[in-house]
């Protein structure tokens, strides 16, 4: 496997990301028993797939714009005021912006610094002039010869300024587009056997400075398992830590403007303006993990499942972070987990029972393979004293907390806290909210929100389950 | 509500030779556009004499058959946006009676036949209104009526002929030329089943044309916006010319394929190059989605008409046994002409091999409308062909030497291409898998 150059720039302010996508039909006939025809042949077709990027034939959309560009052409385009040298950013304005939720829903302003997305897709243009008169040509083939055929996913990205032109950007996507077909090409050489070829998917990783996005092709019948010594390659080259992972194809990089499909939120915590007391430093969940919380899924746990949710929350961060690839588990698959491991018995599958810490220790080893470490505090107000361990956690493992205590269960998604003066307020994601999910209720009305050490039961004992993030990448 | 039909004068004076030539029961078909509110009849052309028959005079002897061949030559030689709308029956005032039921019929059966083969289908928008005009031999009363073709219960109703001149002289016209550049696996054991595979690959390739994005001059204009903003207010704005371009969106990749398919033909067909496609509006607040419907469906029936000749002849040539045939063929290049005192052209095809004055000869017979020879426009798609066809010709056709020449004579080793409305329709009748059982691969040669 090998990377293309990453186009990227340091992000500023005005970074503009512009994305195109599209695809190109891979189609040639190779003799499955010749190993070096079948690889000239290949070779030879991706050959024309970047002629074809960089014919005249070849247009950007820019999507829901009726703005169409030929990069080829020296940057014509339908659209009089976008021409070569307009600005790049200057694109944003021609984009018709769908009211998403027709709520009227407000744009936070205190969101993080989420740079534009700008989203293009590539299209051909059929009509030509000057073409040879048609004709139609009978062709025999060779008994040896198959016919092999697939759609290549076309997916590039270039990060820039948005003053850098218009011509620039495209040169830059086009260029991005042929570098992308030759990584392809380079997979395809080298996972094909005989006339099966594997189509080759492109991924976006976002990496720690100073690398920024890095695209990465990976051939699509080979799981991530066994592409386990090519990631060893990325990381070398990237200087990166061997203890986690980074380019699993759960780490792919979430687009700022991309729904997730499955309709859960995604680090509803990023929303949150952060305390800011004297000498605090924040140490929060690393990586993207998904809200789940009662009546989700159309199950009524209201008042029982506390600690469920947030055992699903703790699950789909591994999933997402590229760990294990199962779906996170059900109410019926965890208690089953817990009757599987002989901690209950069969009756409690299909029951309303509480869980708690030690449970959610259990399921988690049992489904994951996923170690944690319990904690116990013996009163509500000794978790105070806890600040230095829980910040080590968030700084070490990074992974969401499951407390549970009194008659509730949360999960803690980091710490606020001061190493002088012992000031503390956590960051918590309740489980116990039964709407819709609606970020602004979600963040206004605290259900994920930053709490002060009143807000556990002063009087009860308490169970922390921090699950151990597994060295692996 | 009935709909309304405006219609050209000269139609009008049709009708009167028609009538004027004495002749009882006499077919014919009504052309033109339809829009939503109402419909634009701008030719007429009645049914062509089959053979030596001279016409009997009885309903009964309407041959329904030859009328809906009719209208499919006819079909071919009309551009994007204009088609056969309905039939025309010049009957006595005795036989009026029964005369609705031979229209009825006739007005079903030519919208079923045009509809066969067809690579795109109509939409919620189309209307499907077709109309069954019947005019008095004696008295010259019209009576118009319309039936719904997709509805097969659907009865007459009333509709309204207004005559008009110059109805025609102010439409729209959009223009462009597509290339193509198809590779289409096929089974080489039949004719027909080659056929069948192109057919196929046809329509693989025409939802891709059908998914694809139009702009007009060099600009992307959404649906529902009206081509000709403003021509109300100047009567006399000459017709209106849009170039088009059609660019095709990426095919979808499916997320679950995660290998290439494999398949093994034993042959394939290559289809390359370019064809002129032409489409006209209506003048009555046309819009960019109507435009580039009409653009789309001409680019589709143009390539299937080219390719549905090319079979008609390769079936020709087999049934009469002659011999091997060269596997590269050149299909028919397209040439537009003029409608005298109209505002819209209509084409035929012309085979590399064939002349100028055989196009002509064509318009007379299909359209029944003279165009004069030097009228027809034959530089939208420029033969670079050499006269004859070489034995063994595997790819390149470009030569240099036989640049904008139209040959007007057919070289005399190869038998002149009849394309007469006999012919096709000999063989529709003679075409039976009896005929292709009997003479297997002549004509590919094995490699």
């Amino acid at each position: 496997m090998y990377i293309i150059l990453s186009f990227c720039k340091a992000p500023s302010d005005s970074t503009v990301i512009f994305r195109v996508r599209g695809s190109l039909e891979f189609s040639c006939w190779l003799e499955s028993s010749n190993v070096s025809q079948s690889q000239t042949s290949v070779s030879t077709t991706f050959s024309d797939l970047r002629s074809k990027v960089r014919d005249e034939s070849f247009v950007f959309n820019l999507c829901s714009s009726p703005v169409f560009i030929w990069p080829n052409k020296d940057c014509q385009a339908s659209v009089g005021s976008v021409t070569a040298s307009t600005p790049c950013g200057d694109l944003q304005k021609h984009v018709e912006v769908e009211d998403r939720d027709g709520g009227g829903r407000k744009k936070r302003k205190d969101r993080k610094t989420v740079s534009t997305v700008i989203n293009l897709t590539s299209m051909t243009e059929v009509t030509v002039s000057d073409e040879e008169n048609l004709s139609a040509s009978h062709l025999s083939q060779k008994k040896k010869q198959h016919s092999v055929a697939m759609i290549l996913p076309l997916d590039c990205v270039i990060s820039t300024g948005a003053d850098e032109s218009v011509g620039i950007v495209c040169e830059c996507l086009i260029g991005a587009l042929c570098c992308q077909l030759s990584d392809m090409e380079k997979v395809v050489l080298q996972h094909m056997k005989g006339t099966a070829i594997p189509v080759p998917q492109p991924f976006h990783f976002m990496l720690p400075e100073p690398n920024g996005l890095v695209s990465v092709v990976y051939p699509a019948n080979v799981s991530d398992s066994q592409l386990e010594s090519c990631r060893k390659d990325l990381h070398k080259k990237y200087e990166l830590p061997e203890d986690r992972p980074y380019f699993r194809r759960a780490n792919v990089f979430q687009f700022p403007d991309q729904l997730f499909k499955d309709g859960y939120l995604r680090n509803p915590h990023e929303h949150l303006n952060h305390p800011n007391f004297e000498g605090a430093n924040l140490y929060l969940v690393q990586g993207v993990y998904s809200y789940h919380h009662y009546m989700q899924d159309r199950m009524d746990d209201n008042g029982w499942g506390c600690a469920y949710r947030s055992l699903q929350t703790i699950c789909s961060w591994f999933q997402q972070q590229g760990y294990v690839e199962r779906a996170v588990p059900t109410h019926k698959e965890i208690q089953q987990a817990l009757v599987d491991v002989g901690d209950k018995p069969a009756a409690f599958v299909g029951s309303r029972q509480w869980i708690g810490s030690i449970e959610v220790q259990a399921v988690l080893d049992q489904l994951l393979k996923v170690t944690s470490k319990i904690m116990f505090v013996s009163q509500g107000s000794e978790l105070a004293t806890k600040g230095r361990e829980l910040a080590n956690h968030f700084e070490t493992e990074g992974t969401p907390v499951m407390i549970g205590g009194g008659v509730l269960a949360h999960t803690i998604l980091g710490v606020a806290w001061s190493e002088s003066s012992g000031q503390i307020r956590y960051l918590i994601l309740d489980p116990h909210y039964t709407g819709g999910e609606d970020l602004q209720t979600i963040t206004e009305k605290g259900w994920c929100g930053w709490k002060g050490p009143d807000f556990w039961d002063q009087q009860a004992y308490y169970n922390l389950c921090l699950p151990q993030r597994p060295k692996t990448i | 509500m009935g709909r309304s039909y405006i219609v050209d004068v000269v139609v009008e004076r049709y009708f009167s030779s028609v009538e004027a030539s004495g002749a009882a029961c006499t077919t014919g078909l009504l052309i033109g556009q339809s829009s939503p509110q109402r419909d634009f009849v701008v030719l007429s052309t009645k049914t062509p004499q089959r053979g030596n028959e001279s016409s009997s005079g009885t309903l009964d002897n309407v041959d329904v058959d030859w009328v809906t061949e009719h209208a499919k030559q006819v079909s071919s030689m009309l551009p994007g946006g204009i088609s056969v709308l309905g039939v025309f029956l010049v009957v006595p005032p005795e036989m009026s009676k029964e005369a609705t039921n031979t229209l009825r019929k006739l007005v079903f059966v030519v919208d079923k036949y045009l509809s066969k083969g067809r690579l795109w289908y109509d939409t919620e928008e189309d209307v499907t209104e077709r109309v069954a005009l019947q005019i008095c031999s004696k008295t010259r009363k019209i009576i118009c009526k319309t039936f719904d073709v997709k509805d097969p219960k659907s009865s007459a109703k009333p509709a309204e002929w207004k005559y008009q001149s110059g109805v025609s002289s102010t439409w729209p016209v959009v223009t462009c030329s597509v290339g193509i550049n198809l590779r289409l696996p096929v089974s080489d054991k039949s004719l027909e089943d080659t056929q069948t595979c192109i057919r196929e690959g046809l329509q693989r390739w025409a939802k891709r044309i059908t998914a694809g994005t139009c702009l007009f001059n060099g600009k992307f204009m959404a649906q529902e916006t009206e081509l000709v903003a403003g021509q109300k207010k100047n009567p006399k704005l000459s017709q209106q010319k849009l170039q088009a371009q059609l660019l095709l969106p990426p095919e979808e990749c499916q997320p679950e394929q995660t290998c290439c398919v494999v398949s093994q033909p034993s042959a394939s067909v290559v289809i390359r190059g370019q064809v002129s496609c032409r489409a006209y509006l209506h003048s009555n607040k046309p819009k960019a989605g109507q435009a580039t419907e009409a653009i789309k469906r001409d680019i589709l029936n143009t390539v299937s008409c080219r390719v549905d000749m090319l079979f008609d002849d390769l079936f020709m040539s087999q049934a009469q046994g002659r011999g091997a045939v060269e596997k590269r063929h050149s299909l028919p290049l397209r040439v537009f002409a003029p409608v005298p005192e109209a505002g819209f052209c209509v084409c035929d095809y012309m085979f590399p091999d064939e002349s100028v004055s055989a196009v002509t000869e064509h318009f007379q017979e299909i359209l029944d409308c003279t165009i004069p020879e030097e009228s027809i426009n034959t530089g939208l798609e420029v033969s670079r062909e050499e006269p004859h066809k070489p034995a063994h010709s595997t790819g390149d056709s470009c030569q240099e030497d036989a640049p904008a020449q139209l040959h007007t004579e057919a070289p005399q080793d190869v038998p002149k291409k009849q394309r007469s409305l006999e012919y096709f329709v000999g063989l529709a009748v003679a075409g039976g898998v009896a005929l292709l059982a009997a003479a297997t691969s002549l004509l590919y040669l094995g490699e």
